[in-house]
């Protein structure tokens, strides 16, 4: 039996890190770096993403010469389903109003757990929308509308 | 007698119909979020934030204060009655709370987690009102050099006393002084990484990020594992603890008391720290340490005590130096930014009500704890009745709004999105995020002095180290650097996290 290798853990955190700082530098090159004395807006973000470099490439080369380590398997069910649920929020808020976008949210979000039981979703929904309309839009004056009309 | 004058100034404030209003509105805010578990104060805070903009500074920061020390009595309860911590700083109050309970005890148990609690934050509200003010004055004399060295100093303790791999941690300070430098440059006027983007000009706003990387991510980690059943075992009856139980607590209270003020000054202990340490003296000092475990009221006292204190003293350094301790002094700086308050050793001087009326707000609301959760706790226990499979899509939706809510936008939202996939990812690869929250509400701070103190010395990075103060406090940072590198002080520091 061969030993396995590869901290994917290390590995994968390194790699991000390399990822934001070669986004930065893209992101900054046209910025003026200015001297120390003087800095320019393009300094810190280079100088911080310089360090992230190295951290990444750090973890990243640590990741590959370590002993074997996993990740937990990723679920793709409560990821997607919070997602979507704040996505949808996201872009009801605004057209649709305050009452249609937390129904929606709150039905999306419940498929992410496998537990949600039908009824109870849609009668606690219900609940849970009215209590936000009265929380957030009478008490607290939050200017956003209730109905898409 | 200028304490006296401070301690009744701010409890002038404290005692406002209002402020007290808002303080009870924040420790029954706290104490719920306390009982249940998987919404914590960070996430909680961080959506109340928006709508504490049209209050007074201080009723705002009395209610948020309130929510962090309440949570720690909440979460106490949980752990006692279910075995399960409501907040990671009641994980040991499991080990022998339980057990009480178990034994028919629970009620002697609550209450001494209560009193326990009531002391200590009534002890820690005195220790606040001593220290700040010789800090304060201290910290007036510091110019941008000083105050740079000293937000490094709070930043590498951090992330050296909070648990977690310290190279990891670091690279996360890193992160987040990057995203910190994301808007419009303030020396320059020009937009730096904001891929055009008008909502960016100002900068990322911390709330979705911190609403993004605690709250939403770690529901979606929580989904993933197998619902827990949680059971409240008994009935309770008898809450008065017996003469006996009082004794044996009370050395222990005292104890912890001054662990939990003394390491929860430090930055990274907040309120993490303290009950582990507490309870581990508990355990070497008695004279029979195989009770602990198995029901010891000490193991109760101690911890509970230690961490009302240290959660309570984690102030200090927010209030006289304007540093913050942990991501949720970082989110109390937001706080009073949002309420146009330039966090730093000025406050205590320019704004005397503020800071003294939180101060004393501590005490009230510790005392309305003690009511609150004493006979009242049935109707928390009830609160536990409510399933995770409903609790979590309710969470969800209360993080859009508030996330909406602070300026109106569908793009805050959008980032919070962003932040939960970005923050499931470091759960998955074990990183803390707490620091990157540090780094993006130091950031601009640290930038701003450290541009200053450069174009001051003309480039010259060596007056860091040539001024006397900033000398020591960058000497400090390298002396805990060197020691994280030394293998006993690593082993130790392992133990003492592991626990």
């Amino acid at each position: 039996m061969t030993q396995r290798r590869i901290d994917w853990p290390d590995l994968l955190f390194g790699a991000f890190l390399i990822l934001v700082a070669a986004g930065t530098f893209a992101a900054t090159w046209r910025l003026n770096g200015g001297t120390a004395a003087n800095m320019g807006p393009g300094y810190m973000p280079r100088a911080i993403a310089g360090i992230l470099l190295a951290f990444g490439l750090f973890f990243a080369i640590r990741g590959l010469l370590r002993a074997h380590s996993g990740i937990e398997r990723v679920q793709l069910r409560p990821i997607l389903g919070v997602g979507a649920a704040v996505g949808v929020f996201a872009l009801l808020i605004e057209t649709a109003g305050l009452a249609t976008a937390s129904l929606a949210s709150i039905f999306i979000a419940a498929l992410a757990s496998r537990e949600s039981r039908f009824f109870e979703v849609i009668l606690f929904g219900l609940f849970v929308a009215a209590g936000a309309v009265l929380l957030f839009v009478k008490a607290l004056a939050l200017p956003v509308p209730i109905w898409p009309w | 007698m200028e304490l006296f004058d401070n301690l009744l100034l701010g409890l002038s404030t404290a005692l406002q119909f209002n402020n007290l209003f808002y303080c009870l509105i924040g420790v029954v805010i706290g104490t719920a979020i306390g009982v249940l578990p998987g919404i914590g104060p960070i996430p909680t805070v961080a959506l109340l934030l928006p709508f504490t903009f049209g209050l007074e500074p201080a009723s705002a920061l009395i209610m948020l204060a309130g929510i962090f020390y309440g949570a720690q009595y909440g979460g106490s309860t949980t752990a006692i009655l279910v075995n399960v911590p409501g907040e990671t700083s009641s994980v040991v109050t499991c080990l022998d709370g339980h057990e009480m309970a178990k034994k028919g005890r629970a009620g002697a148990a609550l209450a001494i987690a209560a009193i326990s609690s009531f002391f200590a934050g009534t002890v820690a509200t005195v220790i606040i009102a001593v220290l700040s003010l010789p800090l304060a004055a201290l910290a007036l004399k510091f110019t941008a050099v000083e105050y740079f060295s000293l937000l490094v100093l709070g930043l590498f303790a951090a992330v050296i006393l909070a648990h977690g791999s310290v190279s990891k941690s670091l690279a996360m300070v890193f992160l987040g002084l990057l995203i910190g430098t994301v808007g419009i440059d303030v020396n320059s006027g020009i937009a730096r990484m904001t891929f055009g983007v008008p909502a960016l000009a100002d900068g990322l706003d911390f709330v979705p990020v911190a609403m993004g990387l605690f709250g939403l991510a770690e529901i979606i980690a929580n989904l993933e594992r197998p619902a827990v059943r949680q059971v409240v075992s008994q009935k309770l009856r008898d809450l008065m603890p017996s003469r006996a139980d009082l004794k044996a607590a009370f050395p222990a209270m005292v104890r912890g008391t001054f662990i939990g003020s003394a390491l929860g000054v430090l930055p990274g202990g907040g309120a993490a720290l303290p009950p582990f340490t507490a309870y581990a003296l508990e355990k070497k000092i008695a004279k029979d340490p195989s009770r602990f475990g198995k029901g010891a009221i000490e193991g109760v006292a101690g911890p509970e005590a230690a961490n009302n204190a240290g959660a309570q003293t984690s102030f200090i350094p927010l209030l006289t130096l304007g540093i913050p301790a942990n991501a949720l002094m970082a989110l109390m700086i937001g706080a009073l930014m949002m309420q146009g308050i330039q966090p730093g050793p000025q406050v205590m001087t320019e704004q005397p009500e503020l800071v003294w009326g939180v101060i004393a707000s501590m005490w009230t609301g510790n005392l309305m704890l003690l009511i609150i959760n004493l006979p009242l706790v049935g109707l928390w226990v009830s609160m536990l009745k409510i399933p995770y499979r409903l609790l979590f899509p309710a969470i969800v939706l209360f993080c859009c709004i508030g996330t909406y809510g602070i300026s109106n936008s569908a793009f805050n939202v959008w980032l919070m999105l962003g932040c939960a996939v970005v923050g499931y990812f470091f759960i998955k690869v074990g990183v803390e995020p707490a620091p990157l929250l540090l780094g993006l509400v130091l950031g601009p701070q640290l930038e701003e002095n450290f541009r200053r103190a450069m174009q001051l010395s003309d480039g010259d990075p060596s007056v860091f180290v040539t001024r006397p103060i900033s000398a020591v406090l960058l000497g400090i940072v390298a002396i805990m650097l060197l020691a994280m590198l030394s293998p006993a002080v690593l082993k130790t520091r392992k133990e003492a996290l592991a626990e």
